[in-house]
Formats: structure tokens, C-alpha cells, sequence
């Protein structure tokens, strides 16, 4: 059965993405195109292929340590007072 | 290279006739974002340590470009994107401090397709890069301010990423040679993130010699990106051990349906060189080919959706007002920042492994990965290589093939398949048609990044190739 996917669902995944279009009709056309594409994938062929996950013990991480830096970040920001930072109002 | 290490002349004069030939260059090229003002004097220090018998590092002031994906300390990082317009990285790459340490010179940091998502340059958000053998081309991508630079010799090698085939494209495009390694060989440490399972940092150089030297330095494992492999190597001892007696499988998957006659016949002139040298070659099938493309797209949409979700204007982004807008309207407004592309695949990221779309595409792209990861190691268990040209069209002009996205997707089937499966691949410059030029693609199973080397080292060494003509 071909599942046709909508511009609804695709402009409400824009939406969800927290993502404003401006050309909206055109771009909504080429992602459409896009997702039309990958149907390509139905005829693969690989519905019976089990995804094998490798699992990487966490000792094979490195150590969840403080490295020191050497610089002071603060000084690259622009707005800053001591140790404060001016962020952008929210609320 | 050889003259600066002999003495003939010093760093400061090579670093200086570089960057007068960026100066010559680079207004028609157009490969530079940025450039290194501090070179000479850096190459100044080098010259120093030289003249005080201080221990030189390898590169001996080498000049190098840099994509500009790749985090330079206090140097602008802006993944040719608005997003990132004043953005200095904090921090070096590691692949950036290996280099420093042998005493390499950054020239500056080339141009690329907006966060690496294209194959032409002419998604940057500063204007595309363009190919130095006829400016009306497009130098390939999204590494193309890379590849441009080495061939308009305006440094003597370059780092590109190479995500879906990003440093061999541009580099059969620009007539050099591009390296995509065994995934994990280089640490992506300090490589902004586009799709972190299946991107590598490659070289381009002009020479496969040259890409053996640059790896020698730049390979290596990494506790700072777990996912490195540890394979010490020298590269370039036994680089000219020849091809003789190997068996090579061509893929026809990648010489069928959509191929330029004229790639056609270069590939199969390449096929007859290296038989010619001792090597046997005959036809092979990956079957899953045909489905690698819409894949590859899935998995590397999936995975930009969530690396480029923290470019929020609250983590990362630009000076932007926010009186007026409530909190999800802000966000969305700053990342009108985005280019089209960008947007396109964000919003595709999005939805192919949504709630009830996921099994539909990114479930079955991830099996579609597993079974032609399966289908090649089959192939590598008779063959010691695959060959496949680089891509399968010629250089194309500016505005061809931009507004339709699946043209542009399927210039991408030969490259795919080395990212998917995470094998070693590199593109050498074979031969040119209408002074555009044709690159080969080679192939070898993991971790035998040495012996595809060595296979390229043998091909080039057949090939003689026009100069540039700029």
C-alpha cells in the first residue's frame, strides 16, 4: 500500500522543528520531492534485516573528567560584567 | 616543499609567494572565507627554529587550507553559514593541534556548502567557490573550497570532511586527490557536527604521496573522539609496492544507467592501466547500491535534524533582538539564519524518523546500511579493491543542477557507499575531457587505508595531467 505523505504533516513537522519558511509552496514542494524519493527504499528488500547495534562498554569511554582550560571564555563574549553574563531576555 | 627543506629558500619567502598567489587567485576562485594574516610571521618563527637548529616538525611551514567545518583556536569557524558569521572556535581540532605541532602553516579556512550539505559549494551562504580549470563550473563539494585551493595552487594540501563523498567529489571535479579513510582512522574532534556516524576528515592534496605524508601526521587514535581506531601505520614506506597480482572488482552498479559516456570511458581506460600493471579486474554487483542514495539522505537528514537542533541563538547563533517574540517564535525566526538547504534537510531530519514515518525510512535506511555493509565485505573476502569512477557526470555549470534536488542527489551514488559501510575510498585525477577533469575511485576493506594508497600511487603514476590553467 503507498502511504502519500501530506503538506500538512510536513509543515507540522516545521513547526514541531521550531523552523519558519518564507518561500513556503516551493519549499514545501522540494522537501515533498525529497521524501517522494526515499519511497525507493520500500522496494529494498530489507523488512526481514535485523538491525545489530554495537555496544560500546562504558570502560572503553574516556574518563568523564574536568580538563582546565587555559583561557578565560568569558573574555569572548560581548557582554559581561566580572563574572556575569548579559543573556538574552526570555521571559 | 623540497627547496624550503634543502635550504634553497627560506619559510617566510614560500609562505609569502602562497599568499601573494591566494592574492592573484583567489578574486576569480573564490576558495577563501578567510585568511591567515599572521602566516608570515608564523612562518618567520619556523624560520627561527631553523636557523637555531631547533628540531623543525615535518611540514616545515607547509601551507595548508582549512574547511572551514574545522576548529581553528581563535580563528573564525563559520560553516560558510550566517548562523555561525562571527563565531571564533574556542579550541583546536585535533587534527589542527597534530599539524601545529609539526610545524604546518594555516593559510586560511576554505569555503564549503553551507554545514557541508551539498556537493557544489553553491549552497555557502558567502557565494560559491568556483573550479579552476573553467570558472563557469562548479568546483564539486561540499569540500570545494579545499579541492580548488590545492589545484589553483594557492596552498600545498588542504582538509576537507567527507561525509557522503564531500573531499572525492570536489576532488575528481578539481583534478586532485581526495581521501575518504577507514571511519575512525582521523579524530573528528573539533569537526562541527553534521552526521557524526558516518563523516570522516580527509585530505586533498595533489599528490597520493602527499595524502600518505598528511595522514602519517594526522591519523591516530583520540580519547577525545571515542569512536577513533587505533592502526598505526607509516604511509608512505612501501607507497610504490605496486599492484601486481591483485584482484579489483568493478562495480556495475556505479558504470550503468546515468553514467557520462565519456566517465564511462575513462574509467575503463583506468580499468586497462591497471591491468596493464598486474592487476586483474573483472565485474562485480553490490545490489544495494541502487537504494544507498535515498539511505545515505535518510540517515544523514536524521542525524542533522538533532547535531544542528543546538543552533537555537541561545547556545549558538548571532546578536539578534528578541523584543516582540515568544519563546518558539524566537527560535524559529533566528533559524530563518539557515540557508534553503540547511532548512530542507532540518525539516527532513525531522521527519523521516518521526513517530509512524520511522520504520517507513530511517528504520529501513539503517537495514539497507547493514545489508550493503554485508554485500561488501562479501565482495573484499575475493577482491582486494573496488573500482567505480569518483562521480558518474562531468563537472557541471553553476545554476544546472541546483533546483532540482534529486539530480543533485544522484551525483552522489559512487561516493555513498564508502561512508555507509565505512570504508577507505580516494578519488585520483585520471584523465580530462573539454579541460574538465575525471577522477577514479579505489576502494579497500577497513583498515587497509595503506594498500588503497598504494593502489592509487600505481594509477596516478600512469596519469599525466594537464596544468591548470589559471
Amino acid at each position: 500500500m503507498i502511504i502519500v505523505v501530506t503538506e500538512e504533516e510536513i509543515e507540522q513537522v516545521t513547526k514541531l522543528m521550531k523552523i519558519d519558511v518564507h518561500d513556503h509552496k516551493e519549499f514545501i514542494d522540494k522537501v515533498h520531492a525529497m521524501i517522494d524519493y526515499f519511497d525507493i527504499l520500500d522496494s529494498a528488500g530489507v523488512e526481514d534485516e535485523e538491525i545489530l547495534m554495537n555496544d560500546v562498554p562504558l570502560s572503553s569511554l574516556r574518563d568523564d573528567k574536568h580538563i582546565p582550560y587555559q583561557d578565560k571564555l568569558i573574555e569572548k563574549l560581548k557582554h559581561y560584567k566580572g563574572t556575569y553574563v548579559r543573556a538574552p531576555k526570555m521571559m | 616543499m623540497h627547496q624550503v627543506k634543502n635550504g634553497d629558500i627560506s619559510v617566510e619567502e614560500f609562505t609569502a609567494k602562497t599568499m601573494e598567489r591566494i592574492h592573484q587567485v583567489d578574486d576569480s576562485i573564490h576558495a577563501f572565507l578567510h585568511v591567515n594574516s599572521d602566516a608570515i610571521e608564523q612562518a618567520r618563527s619556523i624560520d627561527k627554529k631553523i636557523k637555531s637548529g631547533e628540531k623543525v616538525g615535518d611540514c616545515f611551514g607547509m601551507p595548508i587550507s582549512i574547511k572551514d567545518n574545522i576548529c581553528i583556536k581563535d580563528t573564525k569557524t563559520t560553516c560558510a553559514s550566517k548562523m555561525l558569521h562571527d563565531f571564533v572556535a574556542p579550541y583546536d581540532a585535533t587534527v589542527i593541534s597534530r599539524l601545529k605541532q609539526q610545524d604546518a602553516i594555516f593559510v586560511g579556512k576554505v569555503n564549503l556548502d553551507e554545514f557541508a550539505m551539498g556537493l557544489t559549494t553553491e549552497f555557502s551562504a558567502y557565494g560559491p567557490t568556483r573550479n579552476p580549470w573553467n570558472i563557469d563550473y562548479v568546483p564539486g563539494g561540499s569540500s570545494g573550497g579545499s579541492a580548488a585551493s590545492v589545484s589553483a595552487f594557492e596552498c600545498v594540501a588542504s582538509l576537507g570532511s567527507d561525509t557522503g563523498g564531500s573531499v572525492r567529489n570536489p576532488a575528481s571535479f578539481c583534478g586532485v586527490v581526495g581521501f575518504k579513510p577507514t571511519y575512525g582512522l582521523i579524530s573528528r574532534f573539533g569537526l562541527i557536527s553534521y552526521a557524526n556516524s558516518i563523516e570522516q576528515i580527509g585530505p586533498i592534496t595533489r599528490t597520493v604521496k602527499d595524502t600518505a605524508f598528511m595522514l602519517n601526521i594526522i591519523s591516530g587514535h583520540d580519547s577525545n573522539d571515542d569512536t577513533t581506531i587505533d592502526n598505526p601505520q607509516d604511509y608512505l614506506s612501501g607507497i610504490d609496492a605496486g599492484i601486481e597480482g591483485k584482484k579489483i572488482g568493478i562495480i556495475q552498479e556505479m558504470v550503468g544507467e546515468g553514467i557520462d559516456p565519456v566517465v564511462l570511458s575513462a574509467t575503463k581506460n583506468a580499468i586497462a592501466k591497471l591491468e596493464g600493471l598486474g592487476a586483474t579486474c573483472e565485474e562485480v554487483h553490490l545490489e544495494m547500491v541502487k537504494y544507498s542514495v535515498a539511505a545515505y539522505y535518510t540517515i544523514t537528514a536524521t542525524e542533522a535534524g538533532s547535531n544542528l537542533a543546538r543552533y537555537d541563538n541561545l547556545l549558538y547563533g548571532y546578536d539578534f533582538p528578541v523584543e516582540g517574540y515568544e519563546f518558539n517564535s524566537y527560535i524559529s525566526k533566528a533559524r530563518t539564519k539557515f540557508g534553503p538547504e540547511v532548512t530542507r534537510r532540518m525539516i527532513l531530519g525531522g521527519f523521516v524518523p518521526s513517530a509512524g514515518h520511522a520504520g517507513r525510512y530511517f528504520l529501513k535506511a539503517l537495514k539497507v546500511k547493514q545489508k550493503l555493509t554485508r554485500e561488501i565485505e562479501q565482495l573484499f573476502k575475493k577482491y582486494d579493491y573496488l573500482i567505480a569512477p569518483t562521480v558518474p557526470v562531468l563537472p557541471f555549470k553553476f545554476g544546472e543542477k541546483i533546483n532540482d534536488p534529486i539530480a543533485l542527489f544522484l551525483v552522489d551514488i559512487n561516493t555513498v557507499t564508502a561512508n555507509l559501510t565505512g570504508k577507505p575510498a580516494i578519488s585520483v585525477p585520471f584523465e580530462m575531457s573539454n579541460g574538465l577533469p575525471i577522477g577514479v575511485q579505489i576502494i579497500a576493506n577497513s583498515n587497509k587505508d595503506k594498500s588503497v594508497l598504494q593502489a592509487a600511487y600505481a594509477l596516478e603514476s600512469t596519469v599525466k595531467l594537464p596544468e591548470v590553467p589559471i
